[in-house]
């Protein structure tokens, strides 16, 4: 049923990832993006990888999530290979067809490409995986605190996130009951060409543009009804605080930063 | 002392051009005098567009009158800078508790007020326990709302009201969007945050039974307080509410129609409990009521069957943890003609049950016919079902979408493929039956609830459907809208001889029409019969869950004092009928 969708891919847990400090954990895992460019060498996308997994395990997510998360861009994967595979030119060709030449230069960048990718996605998956969607909106806030004091509106930001996030599974039900309704009435919603089929969904979008407008309206009186005047002088009751753990997991990364910048200066390694 | 005092308010809607002119100005409140004692339990009546909306948002400035004072514990509502104090001293909960919840999370959510004015972290988490223990709902508090049912998302919204620790507590129909159970989760509390913590509460609702749990009812039409009393005295008036579009509780109604026949009883009677002791005071010639044989319809042996399901279940999210069986293994024929009552609470299948009828669900086992065809077999369009059985859904105002009245009831013949001239003859047709032909060339926006419900449905009756089927159509209405839509319906009933299926929470809507009752529980057919035979079974239903008719109760508790008048009572006017042969001694 359309109501048992999950909202981002959270996975409610207790392990230590998921008790991080949720600002640690974003910042972190920018840093995690830093070393998979840093990294110039298989040896340290390696270990790249191996870290996260150990992170996937010490999350306790499942290994097949990993999976899961790199399935919707296995095209842009394949992509970005056999561009690398074709147009990559070194000295000698290892193989030539017609005007297909394949360079090992060019295996070697497609093959490290592509490690690059999923080590990136798979990283940035356990962030979501192991954050809800309100810490994490949490986390921009604060993290973008200090930017309020070039007038950007950073809590104005973060409300609109969380309330987007709230309504979103309450708009989906919404379509659902209107595309219900106007297809007992007849509405073709799969069928015919394109301008067809975004003829038919005019009766759907209007009365859901309509609902939503009149839902807005409400939650604004609703919101003023409980004070709410802006992000001036608003307490939060959810608290922030690091823990040692957050402190061991930053000098672990950057640990790891360092280690990847010397291995990209050992010349014998692969 | 006095939380809330009006004086002289007047309130007008004014809608101004691009220049600021006005260019309409509605009254909305005229002269209107009101004060709320603190610890009170004020229940406020009227029917839709009588001014009790636009009084309640005066209590906490939400707006500000055109003329006269409004006091909120001695702060005057215009006094800007005191605003917070005001909103703080009087919270305000809504119709729709979705449009109400801001945060993703059920204890965030009612953090929202008391972060916004600024409470210390600390002090925030005690206050948001404790709401929550206040509503029942402290084992919810780290779901997300969209997995909450709607009785249980409107105690959140409570519960952020109750975390400002409020005085009063200002309620815009906050059960009507309700069902039964939901609605008695929300009473509750309501009484609980008002006996127990002392809060003044100001209930607006459509609910007879709800007002007259109240400390004080106050009647407003047209801008105006008409009446003003304990609700007791209040529905003894049962004339002059009836005359401004509201309804009494069915026990009160008894006691008038008793009370006109000739019967020495008060009028001033609005629960079971004191019902029944009164009647059991009456000096009575029989204890025991003769129930009359009934007719009961001869079983046409031909009957046509214009509907049929076969071993139907569906189940929902197959191979996923959310696997649920939502109908199971259902048979069920509906014969031509018929007006059939659907029953159950949520949950129940009843929903999901409908939709199979017109092809909207696919079955995952058996078989669904209509007019003696399997509609998922081959040579068969779904889409020619749909035209042949209609459904009208739950506050089906929603689908509406053209610019036109005339031009949405047309879109569903239209899609039928039908001429120019019978399109326009179908539309005339349904707004007539639907009694909005006036309305026709009007926005469908800009009518009022009522109007709009009755457009949705005319939208489905124009495709003249052989079974029409209506899910929830009186739901959010008030008695006089609830009346005119349903009474529309049995007129269309009558006229058109098509069959109807009504799904309704309120038994009272569906015994007034069906012929038959379905009652669904659980995903299977609890019982499906005639409505007297369906109500001979009327303690099975209450073990299920469902809200028999206040009158039903009373016959029961009558039965425990030792008047028996019969099992299947569920209308005020056969209870009356049987109590006047007690009385009279009309036994044949």
């Amino acid at each position: 049923m359309i109501k048992d969708i999950t909202i981002g891919q959270y996975f409610p847990g207790n392990s230590v990832i998921h008790k991080m400090d949720s600002r640690v954990k974003l910042v972190l895992d920018i840093l995690y993006l830093v070393i998979l460019f840093t990294a110039q060498k298989f040896t340290g996308l390696l270990i790249g990888i191996l870290f996260i997994v150990f992170c996937y395990m010490l999350s306790r997510i499942k290994f097949i999530m990993i999976l899961k998360s790199i399935k919707p861009i296995l095209p842009l994967m394949i992509f970005t290979a056999i561009l690398n595979l074709l147009f990559l030119k070194g000295e000698t060709p290892l193989f030539s067809w017609w005007i297909i030449e394949i360079y090992p230069e060019g295996i070697r960048t497609s093959a490290f490409m592509l490690l690059r990718i999923i080590a990136l996605i798979v990283g940035m998956s356990l962030l979501t995986y192991t954050t809800s969607p309100i810490m994490l909106t949490d986390a921009i806030e604060r993290l973008l605190n200090p930017l309020k004091k070039i007038r950007f509106p950073v809590h104005e930001l973060s409300m609109m996130m969380t309330i987007a996030l709230r309504f979103i599974p309450t708009l989906v039900e919404e379509t659902d009951k209107i595309m219900s309704a106007q297809k007992a009435r007849g509405a073709e919603l799969d069928n015919g060409n394109i301008f067809r089929r975004a003829k038919a969904l005019i009766p759907i979008l209007i009365p859901l543009f309509v609902s939503a407008f009149k839902r807005a309206n409400e939650l604004a009186t609703a919101m003023e009804c409980r004070c709410y005047h802006g992000g001036e002088g608003r307490t939060r009751m959810r608290q922030l605080h690091t823990a040692p753990r957050d402190y061991v997991a930053i000098a672990v990364m950057f640990a790891l930063l360092g280690g990847v910048i010397v291995l990209n200066f050992i010349p014998v390694l692969p | 002392m006095d939380i809330i005092k009006v004086e002289h308010l007047c309130y007008d809607y004014v809608a101004t051009d691009e220049e600021g002119k006005i260019i309409e100005k509605n009254t909305a409140l005229s002269d209107v005098n009101l004060t709320v004692p603190e610890g009170q339990f004020l229940a406020v009546l009227g029917h839709n567009g009588c001014g009790k909306s636009t009084l309640a948002k005066h209590f906490n400035a939400i707006l500000t009158p055109t003329e006269g004072k409004v006091f909120v514990d001695g702060i005057d509502t215009s006094d800007e800078d005191r605003l917070f104090d005001i909103r703080q001293t009087v919270g305000m909960v809504f119709q729709n508790p979705d449009n109400q919840l801001v945060a993703t999370i059920v204890e965030e959510d009612v953090a929202f007020a008391p972060e916004n004015l600024g409470v210390p972290p600390k002090e925030i988490r005690e206050r948001v326990d404790d709401a929550l223990k206040q509503v029942d709902m402290y084992e919810f508090r780290e779901h997300a709302p969209h997995q909450l049912s709607g009785g249980q998302k409107q105690r959140i919204a409570i519960a952020g009201i109750i975390a400002m620790r409020p005085r009063c507590i200002v309620m815009d129909e906050p059960t009507a969007m309700l069902d039964p159970k939901g609605r008695r989760e929300v009473m509750k509390t309501i009484k609980h945050l008002n006996r127990d913590q002392g809060i003044t509460v100001v209930l607006i609702t459509h609910y007879m039974e709800e007002a007259a749990q109240a400390d004080r009812v106050v009647v407003m039409d047209k801008g105006k307080v008409l009446m003003d009393d304990v609700p007791r005295k209040i529905f003894a008036r049962a004339k002059e509410l009836r005359a401004v579009g509201l309804d009494v509780p069915q026990v009160t109604e008894l006691c008038v129609m008793l009370e006109e026949n000739g019967v020495d009883i008060s009028r001033e009677i609005i629960f079971e409990d004191e019902c029944a002791k009164a009647i059991s005071q009456l000096p009575l010639k029989s204890r025991t009521a003769v129930i009359p044989e009934k007719k009961h319809a001869e079983e046409k042996e031909n009957s046509d069957i214009i509907a049929k399901l076969e071993n139907l279940t569906y189940k929902y999210s197959i191979g996923t943890p959310f696997e649920k069986t939502a109908v199971n293994n259902v048979d069920l024929s509906i014969a031509k003609g018929e007006f059939v009552g659907i029953i159950g609470h949520t949950g129940s299948g009843k929903s999901t049950l409908i939709q199979h009828f017109n092809g909207l669900i696919k079955p995952t086992e058996g078989t669904v016919y209509v007019d003696g065809k399997n509609i998922w077999g081959k040579d068969v369009n779904i889409r020619d079902i749909r035209f042949k059985v209609g459904i009208v859904f739950q506050y089906s105002e929603h689908q509406l979408f053209e610019e036109t009245v005339a031009k949405d009831i047309a879109y569903g013949p239209r899609n039928m493929g039908l001429s120019e001239e019978e399109i326009k003859k179908r539309v005339n047709a349904a707004a007539e039956s639907m009694g909005i032909t006036h309305l026709l060339e009007k926005s469908p926006f800009e009518l009022s609830g009522g109007q709009q419900r009755r457009c949705a449905l005319a939208g489905v009756l124009a495709m003249e459907p052989d079974v029409l089927i209506l899910d929830e159509p009186a739901a959010g209405l008030d008695p006089k809208g609830r009346d005119k839509i349903l009474g529309l319906i049995k007129q269309y009933h009558v006229q058109s001889g098509r069959t109807i299926l009504l799904v309704s929470h309120s038994m009272e809507d569906i015994v007034r029409f069906a012929t038959k009752v379905l009652v669904m529980n659980k995903g299977s057919v609890f019982c499906y019969d005639e409505t007297d035979k369906v109500f001979e079974r009327s303690s099975e239903l209450t073990d299920i869950g469902l809200d028999v008719p206040q009158i039903t109760r009373l016959s029961r508790k009558m039965k425990e004092l030792g008047i028996d008048i019969g099992e299947d009572i569920y209308t005020t006017q056969r209870a009356a009928e049987r109590l006047l042969t007690l009385i009279k001694g009309q036994n044949k």
